[in-house]
């Protein structure tokens, strides 16, 4: 059915609406990735199943529905039954005929289905009041776990394309040019280019073609923010991209996915498909003159093809190659033409800037960093997952207040922010506003916004040896500095954590990271040592513990700690029996000993010990 | 770069040419540049790549980029410890030694790239850069012997440390493993260039097929008869 | 535009060398002599002719550069090879049907006459004025 005019849209809303929020009993059954892998089809097929055969009151098998993405990956599979909000975690198949007989017929809460909260420990049965999700404020990922993002019906009905409606008929292209410009919105790819000085410069040059590319490579490791949006709302994101082609002229866009989300691929090509079929991509959208088409533009497994001018080369067909053009690629990118490139939640926000005004937006965050962020929160936190919050946001609040503090009752040590290429930020930032100047100015970076939560037991020069390796490993290898440079800093890094590096070695690897920070050629290697002049900078004491004493505080560099049992030890010879080298002896009931000649410090017999007896020293 | 040289001002390069397009890959003429309404704002750029403009102040010299430099042929050496053309360029830093660990199993090869785009300009690209950061290397498609390749040596006399080795032996050439039939002269036997690159010059540029089979040594002494034979001629008709 | 040519008279032609040591000289460097790019070659027993590169009206070896390192100085009217541009392929030396393009072993190039940028050495000491770079315009 093609939607061929502004009032055929509207009336086909309504429908939509009515058909979304009819059903007076609804169970959604979340599909992200996370669910799915835990076995939420199961779970949604097993619901179908029996609610076909018990007919529970009031509630049709068509009202068994799933959901994109929540963002609250450590509970699921999620199960919430409407219209009282009751959030089961956790759920299995063999759960579902109970929840069916108790809650949905019975009318009964299943107490050990509910989500525990850790910080006040506390059952919370009702999923607005859960903190995680009730403290956020979610305009990117606004739709994500509201709706089936394989269905156009769904997007409509909470108000997709509205936006877009309101574009065509009241507003001219420099107008909403300037409209994005008056919100400050910022890249949330990371750099935080204003997005509408952005759109200006490509409106700007003269061409007959320009391009619209959105960044869905998302390759920083922890994040997944860009995943869940583009898997659970695509069309906030085509909707943004058909505004911005409206906005500059453009006839053409792209959507770049990584090759590592082949679900996202899958629904976004769905997306699209649906989109086409109703007019509101391809030809004369919605009746008026505006012709623009969206293709998807596979990955090939880089971290690098998320820069952008290896993204369009890689979009042209050829090598992920950062290009040094030295010229915006606004003015000339993907083919030399103007082209936009914009990441998947500044695509996804654009709607609700145009409807809600560039004011509201605005007001909402930092003067110099407006709106919200998506951060992916991950690592040693009880609550990892999505969490959108206002620019400025202090970084206590959510990894403690929403992502409910660090579990096993260890202590926070820090915190890495922007993925690889961004730096790790001690306890004393802690009340640091989390925007895009405050991160940089802090060592620093806001990235794709992933937050990777570390306590006392980490090890920070292990940190950067890890990152320093992805990052040499990703390398496109053209430069010197960072082909050779981060290889290099890689393989002291490694030294230091070996127990085999002087303080000579660290001013070497001070030096050569100035170096590797000046000449390189793009940001790979521009903040490629960042992981380590930030945790330099931060727990030097810890470097030098390393190359002066020969000792590792965090208790992780293998060569510089020892395992030793102490008297709280029961003698269950578990540990001795888990020890893969026999370095352990010992009689029932009796003091276990390691022998420190044959441990080789893999730490299983840590891990297997339920009494804290061993120590790492 | 072209206004630096213009004005007699050296920076060191190392995969610069003029026959290809710089690609920014060796780093050593790395400039530091600012202009007038940039507060004061500094930027490294190469100044290979970056274009000169009006009002530009760059800065060719100072002791931030000397030691990039140094710090630039350290990594090098580190990888190329043999190469003389690496050695010779540290020592002008003041480098004698690597301060790393050499790369195990190291070619002098700088990857500059300069043999891939060569032979991309020529119109074959027979070899690319394969792989990524440390790992990458110079190599023909799946390692095997190129398809395009037409034994030109363009490649290998590029290379600015020598990297890419060929062989001519006996009327046979072999580069990239991959063996090639050298044309002999039909006077004189002495052996010019591959039959697949002639044959490529011929159909490219549309020139006689008849120019390749004689050597140059040989075509001057036709010259010479030539013009001696038209003296000759005019003597008799002036007699 | 070009404002002279460079004119053979082979009949003039003593077989001297002098020209050859003259453009020898002229192209010095490092200290080493360069290849000449003109010698005089015996066509029968004491009888010889200077061969050096015609400029040709449509250059072969030109045409033969991938690397565009062969283009015409409008003013001389020679055929100029830019070092800096030539990767020493060869394909002018087996392209021109002369042989014109040399390869300068000492020097580790190829060169060709360039008429000494609009002064040929050669024309300049030749005694008998078997070559003469002559005004024209």
């Amino acid at each position: 059915m093609r939607i061929d005019s502004i009032e055929k849209l509207n009336r086909w809303r309504a429908e939509c609406r009515r058909a979304f929020e009819a059903p007076k009993r609804k169970v959604t059954i979340c599909r992200g990735e996370s669910c799915l892998a835990n076995g939420s089809e199961e779970v949604f097929d097993e619901f179908k199943r029996l609610v076909a055969e018990k007919s529970p009151s009031g509630l049709a098998v068509e009202s068994v529905c799933k959901t994109g993405c929540h963002g609250f990956c450590s509970q699921g599979p999620l199960v919430i039954i409407e219209p009282d909000g009751t959030l089961y975690t956790k759920v299995k198949k063999s759960h579902v005929a109970q929840i069916i007989d108790d809650t949905l017929i019975g009318g009964k809460v299943l107490d050990r289905l509910l989500y525990v909260n850790p910080q006040p420990e506390e059952k919370i049965a009702d999923y607005h009041k859960i903190p995680f999700l009730a403290r956020q404020q979610r305009i990117s990922l606004r739709n994500c776990g509201l709706i089936d993002p394989h269905q156009i019906s769904d997007s409509i009905a909470v108000g997709g394309y509205a936006a877009l409606s309101k574009v065509l008929t009241t507003m001219t292209p420099q107008q909403v040019i300037d409209e994005v410009a008056k919100s400050n919105m910022r890249g949330r790819g990371g750099a935080g280019f204003p997005t509408g000085r952005k759109w200006a410069t490509c409106a700007g040059v003269e061409s007959d073609v320009r391009y619209v590319i959105c960044n869905g490579d998302e390759s920083t490791p922890g994040a997944f923010s860009d995943c869940t949006t583009m898997g659970s709302d695509p069309h906030s994101v085509l909707e943004g991209m058909i505004i911005c082609a409206y906005a500059v002229g453009s006839s053409q866009g792209y959507i770049y996915v990584r090759e590592e989300y082949p679900l996202a691929v899958v629904t976004l090509q769905k997306a699209i498909d649906q989109a086409r079929e109703h007019g509101l991509l391809g030809n004369n959208i919605l009746g008026t003159a505006l012709c623009f088409d969206i293709n998807i533009s596979r990955g090939g497994g880089a971290f690098v093809s998320g820069e952008s001018s290896a993204l369009m080369r890689s979009v042209a067909g050829e090598i992920a190659e950062p290009q040094a053009r030295y010229v915006r690629s606004a003015v000339k990118g993907l083919h030399d033409k103007p082209t936009v490139l914009n990441n998947v939640e500044t695509f996804a926000t654009i709607p609700v800037i145009i409807e809600r005004g560039a004011d509201w937006f605005a007001a909402i965050g930092t003067q110099k960093s407006s709106g919200t962020k998506a951060f992916s929160l991950t690592g040693k936190v009880n609550n990892p997952g999505l969490v959108e919050v206002p620019m400025g946001t202090p970084l206590r609040e959510i990894i403690f207040d929403i992502g409910g503090g660090i579990p096993g009752g260890r202590k926070f040590k820090a915190v890495q922010t922007g993925g690889p290429l961004g730096g790790c930020l001690p306890e004393d930032k802690l009340d640091m506003p989390v925007d895009f100047d405050s991160l940089t100015e802090a060592g620093s970076l806001m990235g794709s916004g992933s937050l990777v939560v570390m306590d006392d037991r980490t090890c920070m020069v292990d940190v950067a040896r890890f990152y320093l390796g992805y990052l040499a490993s990703e390398s496109c290898g053209k430069c010197v500095t960072c082909r050779e440079g981060l290889y290099q800093l890689h393989r002291l890094c490694t030294k230091v954590t070996k127990g085999e590096a002087t303080e000579a070695d660290l001013s070497l690897m001070e030096r050569l990271a100035q170096t590797i920070q000046k000449a390189s050629l793009c940001a790979l290697g521009q903040s490629g040592p960042n992981p380590f002049l930030s945790t330099i900078k931060y727990f030097r004491d810890e470097y030098l513990a390393h190359v002066r004493d020969r000792k590792c505080p965090g208790g992780v560099c293998r060569s510089m700690i020892t395992y030793v049992i102490n008297d709280d030890c029961i003698g269950c010879l578990a540990c001795l029996r888990g020890c893969p080298v026999g370095a352990i002896t010992g009689e029932k009931k009796q003091k276990h000993v390691i022998d420190q000649v044959k441990c080789d410090r893999c730490g299983s017999c840590h891990a297997v010990c339920r009494y804290e007896a061993i120590d790492i020293v | 770069m072209s206004v630096l040289r213009r004005e007699g001002i050296d920076v060191p390069v190392l995969c610069h040419h003029e026959a290809i397009e710089p690609c920014g890959s060796c780093r050593l003429c790395t400039v530091e540049i600012t202009k007038d309404g940039w507060g004061g704002w500094k930027r490294h750029v190469t100044s290979c790549l970056y274009p000169a403009e009006e009002g530009l102040v760059v800065v060719t010299h100072s002791p931030e980029l000397i030691e990039i430099r140094r710090n630039i042929l350290d990594l090098y050496l580190a990888r190329c410890p043999q190469s003389e053309v690496i050695q010779k360029m540290a020592e002008e830093y003041g480098l004698y030694k690597t301060s790393y660990e050499t790369i195990p199993d190291g070619d002098n090869c700088i990857m500059c790239y300069a043999c891939t785009r060569i032979c991309e300009v020529l119109g074959k690209s027979a070899i690319s850069a394969v792989m990524r950061g440390h790992k990458k290397v110079i190599a023909p498609p799946f390692g095997e012997q190129p398809p395009d390749c037409i034994g030109c040596l363009s490649c290998a006399h590029i290379c600015p440390t020598d990297v890419i080795a060929w062989k001519d032996d006996d009327g046979c050439r072999t580069i990239w493993n991959k063996p090639f039939e050298l044309i002999s002269c039909s006077r004189c036997g002495k052996k010019t260039i591959t039959r697949e690159f002639a044959d490529y010059l011929i159909g490219k540029r549309n020139l006689p097929r008849d120019y390749f089979t004689v050597c140059d040594d040989c075509k001057r002494q036709d010259l010479a008869l030539k013009m001696g034979a038209l003296v000759d001629r005019a003597k008799e008709v002036a007699i | 535009m070009m404002t002279h040519r460079f004119e053979v008279i082979p009949s003039l032609c003593i077989g001297c060398r002098t020209c050859e040591l003259a453009c020898a000289f002229t192209h010095t460097k490092n200290q080493k002599p360069g290849r000449s790019r003109i010698y005089p070659i015996a066509y029968a027993p004491d009888k010889y002719v200077p061969v050096a590169c015609l400029q040709c009206d449509d250059p072969a070896c030109v045409k033969s550069c991938l690397f565009d390192a062969l283009k015409r100085n409008e003013t001389t009217g020679a055929v100029e090879l830019n070092a800096d541009r030539c990767v020493k392929c060869m394909a002018c030396v087996a392209a021109c049907p002369f042989g014109c393009a040399l390869v300068d072993d000492g020097h580790d190039e190829i060169v060709k006459c360039d008429l000494c940028g609009g002064n040929p050495a050669c024309a300049q000491f030749c005694p008998t004025k078997a070559l003469v770079y002559k005004r024209i315009a």
